[in-house]
């Protein structure tokens, strides 16, 4: 037989099983052949070595919300300014809220607004930081009826606000379990412990689960021709929360607390971005800072708000290579980190300990 | 009531939907931005080549699963948009040159030597013929023999031999590349 020809020599490596047994077998017992195709193989591993791809490239889910936005013509203009360029985006600075539950209650509204801005998905790659106040919140409530919600949620639900009907379903209760291996097997997260806990933290005093929460909004004839009739679904979670117990006496103290849940999605069947953007903005009420912002934030697809309670103070830290918003309080007692990883799990690590023993463990996770 | 609010959510039609390419699109997307970042070597370069891609598929395919093309016509267009895109960078760099243009310095060396590698396998490219190129970045970013040979409209047959005379180019043309 012939020598084998170097595009089936360059064949054999890649698909061997499309190369004829005869060539194949030449290949086997010939030098010249061989050394030729030692030659072809450094050139293909050249080829590789410079023009393979990393295997995690984008974020599909964003890349998806940012095509829609050019597919409708209103969004072609936003998307060079909306994609996130890997660091912390402009913060929504005039935005102030209180304490306590206004906290869960800035997430929402605040959450609900960014996700408004959405066509079909929200699907935020990083945190940034909220400041609210207690008045802001109070204005927030009036608009979405969200202050009407009882404190403790039933797994289904449904209530009307002023704008269109709010419902909301999980397949079950939260729960304990008694194991972090049965949390992560109930809800797909991995949930890395810390190796070294900081002094003064003793073990886990508690595991608990929440299981995926989706709330769907649709929109009434008093929202307006443009977004009447379209609906707003968001889903939350599975979240996994441990909690960490003290040590010596302190042993029924809460010292530490480590959240992880898959980052909150939010898609829309009808108003386009500019639409859903356009009835945010106008909702009366709402706090002018906080509608000044929301427009400067330019397309917040990509920015999972974390609400800042005022009289605390928030630092940008980087975990894991990810931008996170650190919060203490004046006295250096408490504070808190929030990221967002690459692999779209949001992870929250606070606690009784000062800002440098909670980032040494958020380390340890991201 | 509940009830029959789901139910109308459910029967009630999107007004503008993207559902049928949606599908296409997170199925197709992957290979399309490891093709373009294969020729762009940068991978917010490579985002952006990759929704040109989609939004001309989206005019060209708004039904994708109705045509037996669609999938073949993106990856090649992201390698030739990704050549467009360096191509039309190599003109700017011959602009700036003679325009005595001083190009700002990267931050720390490795990022230096990352990038000027990247940027040497840039023009490299940039000087093969181009579907010498394409079937490159094409076989390099995981498409088989076959779908390269329909994403460049070729015989399967002539894709070991355009890939090997592509791969000895730009071997040559990377010779004088020493951080390669």
């Amino acid at each position: 037989m012939h020598h084998v020809s170097s595009p089936v020599l360059r064949r054999l490596m890649d698909e061997p099983l499309a190369v004829p047994d005869l060539a194949r077998r030449h290949v086997a017992d010939c030098g010249r052949c061989q050394a030729q195709s030692t030659e072809i193989a450094w050139d293909a591993e050249l080829a590789s070595r410079t023009l393979g791809a990393p295997g995690d490239l984008a974020d599909i889910d964003l890349e998806w919300i940012l095509l829609q936005d050019r597919l409708t013509s209103t969004g072609a203009a936003r998307r060079p300014a909306a994609r996130p360029r890997g660091r912390i985006p402009r913060r929504l600075a005039g935005v102030s809220l209180g304490a306590g539950t206004a906290v869960l209650a800035g997430v929402l509204a605040v959450g609900a607004a960014a996700a408004a801005v959405l066509t079909t998905v929200y699907a935020p790659t990083q945190v940034a930081p909220v400041r609210v106040s207690a008045n802001d919140l109070r204005e927030i409530e009036n608009i979405t009826g969200i202050g009407r919600l009882p404190g403790t949620l039933q797994p289904t639900g449904s209530m009307r606000l002023s704008f269109g009907d709010l419902t909301w379903s999980t397949a079950s209760r939260p729960q304990q379990v008694s194991s972090l291996a049965s949390a992560s097997a109930m809800t797909h997260l991995a949930f890395p412990a810390p190796a070294t806990l900081p002094s003064g933290v003793g073990s886990i005093s508690s595991i608990e689960v929440q299981p995926r929460v989706t709330v769907t909004l649709r929109f009434s004839q008093n929202a307006g021709a443009a977004v009447a009739g379209s609906t707003l679904e968001i889903t939350v979670g599975p979240a996994i929360a441990v909690q960490y117990g003290g040590t010596a006496g302190r042993g029924n103290v809460t010292t530490l607390a480590i959240a992880a849940a898959r980052r909150p999605v939010a898609s829309s069947t009808g108003a386009t971005a500019s639409q859903l953007e356009a009835f945010v903005l106008s909702r009366p009420g709402l706090p002018a800072g906080l509608a000044q912002e929301i427009r400067l934030l330019g397309n917040p697809a990509a920015v999972l708000p974390v609400p800042v309670p005022s009289g605390l103070s928030e630092l940008q830290e980087n975990i894991g290579g990810a931008p996170a918003v650190l919060v203490t309080d004046p006295n250096g007692y408490a504070s808190a980190v929030i990221w967002e990883g690459h692999d779209g799990v949001v992870h929250a690590v606070g606690g009784l300990l000062d800002r440098e023993d909670i980032v040494n463990v958020a380390r340890q996770i991201g | 009531m509940e009830a029959s609010f789901v139910t109308h959510l459910r029967s009630s039609p999107p007004r503008a939907s993207f559902s049928g390419f949606e599908r296409f699109f997170r199925e197709e997307y992957p290979a399309v931005v490891r093709i373009a970042f294969g020729v762009v070597g940068d991978a917010q370069a490579a985002q952006d080549v990759a929704q040109d891609v989609f939004i001309s598929a989206f005019k060209r395919f708004p039904e994708p699963a109705e045509s037996d093309h669609a999938r073949a016509w993106v990856r090649a267009a992201a390698a030739h948009t990704a050549l467009n895109a360096i191509r039309g960078e190599r003109r700017r760099d011959r602009r700036q040159r003679s325009a005595a243009i001083e190009v700002p310095a990267a931050g720390p060396e490795e990022t230096v030597l990352d990038a000027e590698s990247r940027t040497e396998v840039r023009r490299a490219l940039s000087r093969l013929p181009r579907k010498a190129a394409a079937v490159l970045v094409l076989r390099h970013n995981g498409l088989s023999y076959a779908e390269v040979a329909e994403a460049l409209n070729v015989k399967v047959g002539h894709v070991g031999t355009m890939l090997r005379r592509a791969e000895s180019a730009l071997r040559k043309e990377l010779q004088n590349a020493p951080r390669i």
